[in-house]
């Protein structure tokens, strides 16, 4: 009994980092039906901007926050602005390509300017023991960040005039442009918190996992199980996918090994598809 | 161009591809007028809103809204100016409630007060709709999306209002009550611009009225006119 709370309770706060990140991925979906490839990346450079943040000038990963989210806000704002626009109208594959292509140029220049070495931050250690339960305190800081900045995202689209106006943009874009709602504004706004939402997920992982430059295609194929578990689309749906999965991978490596763990996520989200293509929330296609 | 125009097209022409759809449409509103735009399937109706909204692209023609000339702007542009469009399909956000729909019908208006005397006098006018405020639209009956989308329209105090088909596809009891709704955004003095299929009512409601054929202006005149006209009563009325 006890190990099995806390294999959930470890799955659970696995899952909190991966909210993050698949938030963000689906609500770029949602509000321009782009899949943006290079999500994963824009969590790397988070990850790297915590790592000499904390290594150069000694800076706390989660105060050091405060300065990468609104920069990572800019650079989304940016690529939707410069890159994204010219293909968000355009088919699904359009998008596909270009996005992939930032997700090489990324990965190819973190590799230039990085190098490939591997990169830690020796930021917070140790477990909090509750009763029999032990939890690593890394992961109970960032899981609790996690929620609080996803939280605050949910907030923003649910009660705030243009958190509702992303939505509505992303059910009908003419409605919305008849409302008088500037849409291509919208776009950059989704995409600049959807890229902010990332890069605070990179510093999250950047004290708890090993950063690299190829680091953003694990973490990308972990927030697309997501979207696909919660409907693509939906931001409420890839919180409890994120969670689901999370309870998932740690009961998997618990019962077999981390290894097999990775493929009983990827099976999951096969048997998803198949069964539930539209996830527990997914928007209906128009 | 003519004060007295609240609205006025002239020699419209828009093609999808290669296929013309107008071919020299022109169109007046005057304020406080309620004007219909009928004609069979395929005479560019829609396309004429659509066109005047910049959601449809004007090969030539000019459109000037309150002295304003506003051929190619984007309708989020338009909305601040007081032209409400209200596209066909009675579509509404879905997921969003009533309440929301209205806020973002609204979405132009910053001023608080302005904001909270939309939302009563909408409420006023559509007691169903206060009712309901806060179920999801995407739930409600096509009759009553149908109330919403009109409500939505209103949220910005419209100098003119185009509505795009109202009654299309909607049980005979509902046509009635858009109907109903018309004649009262009517008598509140409201400037519309209506397309429907449903000619014998859009035109006993209307000042003035259109017919087209083929992308051009058939025949014009007061809806009483187009009423009595042996051509309309042919084409629509089935006599």
């Amino acid at each position: 009994m006890v190990t099995l709370v806390q294999v959930v309770v470890s799955g659970l706060l696995l899952g909190g980092v991966y909210a993050l990140l698949a938030g963000g991925l689906t609500l770029i979906f949602g509000v321009m039906r782009v899949i943006n490839l290079a999500h994963g990346e824009f969590l790397m450079l988070g990850a790297y901007a915590s790592f000499f943040l904390f290594v150069r000038l000694g800076l706390n990963p989660i105060l050091s926050l405060l300065l990468s989210m609104p920069l990572m806000f800019g650079v989304g704002w940016i690529a939707q602005r410069l890159l994204i626009s010219r293909v968000d109208r355009a088919p699904l594959l359009a998008s596909l390509l270009l996005t992939y292509g930032v997700s090489l140029a990324l990965t190819g220049g973190a590799q230039a300017t990085f190098t490939n070495d591997f990169r830690s931050v020796p930021f917070l250690s140790g477990a909090l023991n509750i009763g029999e339960l032990a939890f690593s305190v890394p992961r109970l800081v960032a899981c609790v960040t996690a929620l609080l900045l996803t939280g605050a995202a949910q907030f923003f689209l649910a009660r705030t005039r243009w958190g509702k106006a992303l939505r509505a943009t992303a059910q009908s874009a003419d409605v919305a442009l008849a409302c008088g709602i500037d849409i291509d504004r919208a776009r950059m706004i989704a995409f600049g918190i959807a890229t902010a939402l990332a890069g605070a997920a990179g510093t999250l992982t950047s004290f708890l996992y090993t950063i690299y430059p190829e680091m953003g295609k694990t973490f990308m194929l972990k927030a697309f199980a997501v979207i696909v578990l919660g409907g693509m689309g939906s931001f409420p749906g890839a919180f409890l996918g994120a969670l689901a999965l999370g309870v998932i991978e740690s009961t998997a490596s618990y019962v077999t090994t981390t290894q097999i763990a990775e493929a009983v996520i990827y099976i999951t989200l096969l048997a998803m598809l198949l069964l539930r293509p539209q996830g527990f929330f997914g928007l209906k296609e128009a | 161009m003519n004060d007295e125009h609240l609205l006025n097209c002239t020699e419209l022409h828009a093609g999808y591809g290669r296929v013309p759809v107008l071919r020299g449409v022109s169109i007046v509103v005057r304020p406080g007028q309620f004007v219909s735009l009928i004609g069979p399937n395929g005479a560019g109706k829609s396309t004429v809103l659509k066109a005047i909204t910049g959601f449809a692209r004007l090969s030539s023609g000019t459109v000037t809204f309150n002295g304003q000339a506003i051929r190619g702007m984007r309708a989020d542009r338009l909305v601040p100016l007081g032209l409400a469009y209200i596209p066909q399909g009675r579509i509404v956000f879905g997921q969003m409630s009533v309440h929301d729909n209205l806020e973002m019908g609204a979405f132009t208006v910053r001023d608080e007060s302005t904001r909270a005397k939309a939302f009563a006098r909408v409420y006023d006018l559509f007691p169903r709709l206060a009712e309901r405020r806060t179920q999801l639209a995407g739930t409600m009956s096509g009759g009553e999306q149908q109330m919403v989308a009109i409500a939505r329209g209103l949220m910005i105090q419209p100098r003119l209002m185009l509505l795009d088909e109202p009654s299309l596809g909607l049980a005979p009891r509902f046509v009635q009550v858009v109907f109903e709704t018309l004649a009262m955004l009517k008598c509140e003095g409201l400037s519309m611009l209506v397309v429907e299929q449903n000619a014998a009512q859009a035109l006993a409601l209307a000042d003035h009225a259109y017919l087209l054929e083929l992308g051009r202006n058939r025949l014009e005149g007061t809806g009483t006119e187009l009423l009595a006209n042996p051509d309309t009563r042919r084409l629509y009325l089935g006599d």
